[in-house]
């Protein structure tokens, strides 16, 4: 059962050790041994002792050693002397003790504690996952709703995790790399690049490729997944539903190929459908009806054997008319034919016909396999989606109707299909814990039994008048919301009556002037807090703008009980290991940095709320007597950790244990990974809920001068237009977007000088991809600066790389270079700052999930030699 | 025939007809069996009352002058009735924040009886230990990335 060889650890006589850790350069926070010699750490590798990332490690992993020992790093804290704050103004830092640091923010959290505590943000980078408890449970403590991730979620995630939480009880999905025989990924590079269980991904992927695993990349750009694919499909960006439609259409009209069996025992397909769009109910239950064939009349939907539910069909309850959701469906989809995908996508109607054949034929529909004794369905197959389709107003449709494809023909949680990450666990085989199961609603559908927060993607919150900042009690299919920084938020906090304003920001390591959208609308935003406490690794553009920055500890500094817990967020999909790792110091701080835990628990301290933070920690650890925090006793991090280790895996094994081995694993069995067939849940092939939903937005939106485009709220998805595909201005020809970078983390790896030097060989990394043949029809060359400017005048300068590898309409920007801080000299004036083309606000956002829309029609024009 | 991850040939029943519902359902029960006991049991009291200790924390602990609240109960009471008798003491505000318009539990109110998470609002509270003790918080409930 356990874990880490100690045979490499070596004792300090001399100091040379391995010391078993966590990553923290992306959030797939892969776990790694640190080699420490003589109080130096000299080399990272991957953990092959783990089964987050199996030993392998990428590039941003190996070089983490360059962030940990960048001379730019802060040492101390510093307050700003200039009252003014602007992305030009200099915050004239003048070096203070934690003392005088610490008495001040106590001081000002008093205030604003006392006063009304929502006036507090707390807002977290993505990058590092163990920051995710401790900022929620100091938030949760203090008493504020306002937590923010920057820009995760309103780039990444709104869409892409809500899909899989509906659909698949987890943060993400991918395919089933052990057994999928065909696979097509939609804007996503999972296996490829970074991301969730980034390193495990590329080893599964590379064996499915060379075992034979046919992958269709459909994608603007011929990205880090397209190039090790089996054939590339360039689509118009942004069109992705209009594709994954029109193959489902070819699949259940065309070819009348879909696991009816599936459709009937594990969906919403036989709920009957009135005139009104909504479920018909029995007038007593309250429970969905479906036609049970064999009786010949309507039937609550768990009183009819599946098998006997209908499908298609129209038939009478009284004197209402009503149709089960597959009919629906099924005759929503015929207008998505191919030839009208051809018009959007610019995919020919032969190649999306072809895709449907192949997706559909290669799903095996009725086919089963034994895996370790157990007989199990097999639809090796799998539709992918994730940051590409997501960054666009109409992500919410995009991600159902490609996720669609895999339901149709049963390829959902089976083997070789499109798995969730983990979504039900039996816990450890001798505690029971961490334990949980996605379970059923009243109506049978699907409630996750694991997530990162407390707001499900389904059933949703009831939607209110808004007492979150980011509006997302109204809005309650979005997580991460841009109005905590648009520019027409003033705007919605009076239409909606919030009664108070943001006035004070605790910021973990995000750079918000870069990672949300233009930095003028980010500077005005942050401009307006009366006091903004940041903890950095260096400074930052968004520096400008704070008040005290502290100096943290870097990852290698520092200590983390859950590096990839929840289990649903990174820890490898499909069979194998459970596996709990930790992050252990490999380094001391150095002088004058502090963990920023520890920061805060000393901050509860001082304000007086402990007793609340231990209440809080208990809640987000989900801590059990005897492990429980109690009073205000001022536990320390290493008690915290040590409680919750230990509570999950028994008293014997300490955070002492854990050091020691750096991990726990057990078996994963089929039961687990291939969860499906044991539990029963349906999920929903179409959206019941959406137009209540929407309605009831609607209902106090549209008063208060907020119109609410009901076409987002409909049942069943559709194709809707980003603003960008509306664009009609002359000269505004191309679809701008960024695209990750497989060497780069947001914009905080810029700064490492190893990935640096890489991406000064990437002909890619710091230029903007254009296709060659439009590119010769213009008179544009390769290398040649060119201004690119959004229909609203925002302009950025970049270098052009021109490529057979892009879509004739694309224009891709590579991750998010184009720092201009003096704080991080390596980083500074590399590559172009993409964000800053993006508007922020309403008319950018989804109407349903509230990301953003991050294409962007574009006009492109020479310019002179580059700075 | 396909050859699996694991080596192994297995025959491929196309046409098998093979019922989802119907799979895996000789293991289904041992699945069950492992889940852990109730953490809110049921003891039966004839008479009296118990003493429950309520307390509230995060954005709650506003709504009071006193950490704990202290509460008299009778027997066979359920959490809602303890949740019920705080809102009759502290008014509308507790209610709003931690019960949904349907009355069931707001789902990032955290709920804890003798240390073990709750989630049945109809759990009946058990007076195994005297007093009672309820804590209660409010978690962020949006998390992205």
């Amino acid at each position: 059962m356990n874990v880490f060889n100690p045979h490499r650890l070596k004792t300090p006589a001399s100091d040379d050790a391995w010391l078993p850790s966590s990553c923290a350069l992306c959030y797939g926070t892969c776990s790694i041994l640190a080699h420490r010699v003589e109080g130096v750490v000299v080399k990272i590798e991957g953990n092959p002792d783990s089964a987050v990332g199996k030993g392998r490690l990428c590039g941003k992993g190996v070089s983490g050693i360059m962030t940990h020992y960048d001379p730019n790093r802060l040492h101390y804290p510093m307050r700003r002397t200039n009252p003014k704050k602007g992305l030009n103004e200099d915050p004239g830092w003048k070096r203070i003790s934690w003392e005088e640091a610490l008495d001040e923010i106590a001081e000002v959290l008093r205030k604003v504690r006392d006063d009304d505590p929502r006036k507090l943000v707390v807002q977290r980078t993505t990058t590092v996952t163990a920051s995710r408890v401790p900022l929620h449970a100091f938030a949760s403590a203090f008493g504020t709703p306002n937590f923010s991730v920057s820009g995760g979620g309103q780039h990444c995630g709104n869409g892409a995790h809500l899909i899989s939480g509906i659909m698949h009880a987890s943060w993400s999905v991918v395919p089933d790399f052990d057994y999928c025989n065909y696979a097509i990924f939609f804007g996503a590079s999972k296996g490829h690049s970074a991301g969730h269980a980034s390193c495990s991904n590329m080893g599964k992927a590379a064996d499915a490729r060379a075992r034979g695993m046919k992958m269709v990349v459909v994608d603007p750009l011929f990205n880090f997944a397209a190039a090790k694919a089996t054939e590339w499909v360039p689509l118009r960006v942004g069109t992705d539903a209009a594709l994954a439609l029109a193959m489902c259409n070819v699949m259940v009209n065309e070819l009348g190929i879909y696991d009816g069996p599936y459709l009937q025992a594990k969906t919403n397909a036989p709920y009957l459908i009135g005139p009104d769009k909504l479920y018909v109910r029995d007038p007593e239950s309250k429970k969905p009806l479906v036609w049970d064939n064999r009786s010949g009349r309507a039937r609550s939907f768990d009183d009819v054997p599946a098998a006997d539910a209908a499908l298609d069909g129209e038939f009478q309850i009284g004197d209402m008319p009503c149709r089960p959701a597959f009919h629906c469906l099924r005759e929503h989809l015929r207008k998505f034919n191919p030839e009208w995908a051809d018009a959007i996508s610019g995919i020919g109607a032969a190649t999306v016909r072809r895709l449907a054949k192949e997706f559909a034929t290669e799903a095996r529909i009725g086919s089963t396999i034994a895996v370790e004794g157990v007989l199990l369905p097999y639809r090796p197959v799998a539709a992918i989606a994730f940051r590409g389709s997501q960054g666009h107003r109409n992500s919410v449709y995009n991600f159902y109707a490609v996720d669609l494809l895999n339901h149709l023909v049963g390829a959902a949680d089976v083997v070789g299909g499109c798995l969730g990450f983990n979504p039900t666990s039996h816990g450890h085989p001798e505690t029971g814990k961490v334990r949980y199961l996605p379970r059923a609603d009243s109506d049978g559908l699907m409630v996750v039994g694991s997530w990162m927060g407390y707001h499900y993607p389904y059933p949703p919150v009831e939607p209110r008048l808004p007492r979150n900042l980011g509006l997302q009690d109204l809005f309650v299919i979005g997580m991460t919301s841009p109005f905590l920084d648009s520019t027409d938020r003033e705007e919605m906090w009076e239409k909606f009556e919030i009664p108070y304003r943001p006035e004070v920001m605790i910021n973990f390591g995000a750079n918000l002037v870069m990672s949300i959208a233009n930095k003028d609308a980010v500077a005005a935003s942050l401009s307006k807090y009366k006091f903004i406490v940041s903890f950095d690794l260096f400074l930052t553009e968004t520096s400008n703008f704070v008040d005290i920055i502290l100096p943290d500890c870097s990852y290698l500094q520092s200590l983390d009980s859950r590096s990839n817990f929840p289990f649903i967020f990174s820890l490898p999909a499909g069979m194998g290991e459970w596996c709990w790792p930790v992050r252990q110091p490999v380094l001391p701080p150095d002088d004058g940095q502090r963990p920023f835990v520890d920061v805060l628990l000393e901050l509860a301290d001082r304000v007086g709320f402990r007793a609340d933070l231990n209440a809080a920690y208990n809640a987000w650890l989900d801590l059990q007597p005897p492990y429980r925090l109690t009073g205000d006793n001022r536990y320390s991090h290493e008690d915290i950790c040590d409680r919750e280790l230990k509570n999950n895996f028994g008293a014997e094994r300490d955070l002492d244990w854990f050091k020691q081995h750096g991990l726990i694993k057990w078996k994963k069995t089929p039961e687990e990974v291939y969860w499906r067939p044991f539990s029963d849940v349906r999920v929903p092939v179409y959206w019941e809920f959406l137009k209540p939903i929407g309605d009831k937005i609607a209902a106090i939106a549209e008063p208060r001068g907020v119109k609410i485009p009901m076409e987002y709220y409909e049942p069943l998805p559709d194709f809707l237009p980003c603003r960008s595909h509306c664009c009609a201005k002359a000269g505004f020809d191309f679809y701008g977007f960024y695209y990750r970078d497989v060497v780069h983390t947001n914009s905080f790896t810029m700064e490492n000088p190893w990935l640096d030097e890489v991406a000064r060989i990437d002909p890619f990394s710091y230029a903007i991809a254009m296709n060659r043949a439009e590119a010769c029809k213009r008179g544009f060359t390769d290398g040649q600066p060119v201004w690119v400017e959004s229909e609203t005048g925002r302009k950025v300068k970049g270098r052009l790389k021109l490529t057979e590898g892009i879509h004739p309409e694309g224009l891709g920007f590579a991750a998010m270079c184009g720092h201009w801080t003096d704080g991080q000299p390596i980083a500074k004036g590399k590559g172009v700052f993409y964000n800053d083309l993006l508007e922020l606000d309403w008319e950018h956002a989804s109407p349903v999930n509230i990301n953003l829309d991050l294409c962007v029609k574009v006009r492109v024009t020479p310019a002179e030699g580059l700075s | 025939l396909i050859a699996s991850a694991d080596g192994l040939v297995v025959p491929l029943s196309v046409h098998s007809g093979i019922r989802w519902d119907a799979v895996i359902a000789p293991r289904t029960a041992s699945i069950e069996s492992a889940r852990p006991p109730a953490t809110c049991t049921v003891v039966s009291r004839s008479a009296g009352l118990i003493q429950v200790h309520v307390q509230l924390f995060g954005a709650l602990s506003a709504l009071s002058a006193e950490r704990s609240i202290r509460l008299n109960l009778p027997t066979h009471s359920t959490i809602a009735d303890a949740l019920m008798a705080v809102e009759q003491r502290l008014g509308g505000a507790f209610r709003a924040q931690v019960l949904d318009e349907t009355g069931a539990k707001q789902r990032h109110c955290r709920l804890f009886v003798g240390g073990y998470a709750v989630e049945d609002l109809q759990s009946q509270l058990d007076g195994a230990t005297d007093p009672t003790e309820i804590e209660i918080i409010l978690l962020i409930a949006p998390e992205g990335g």
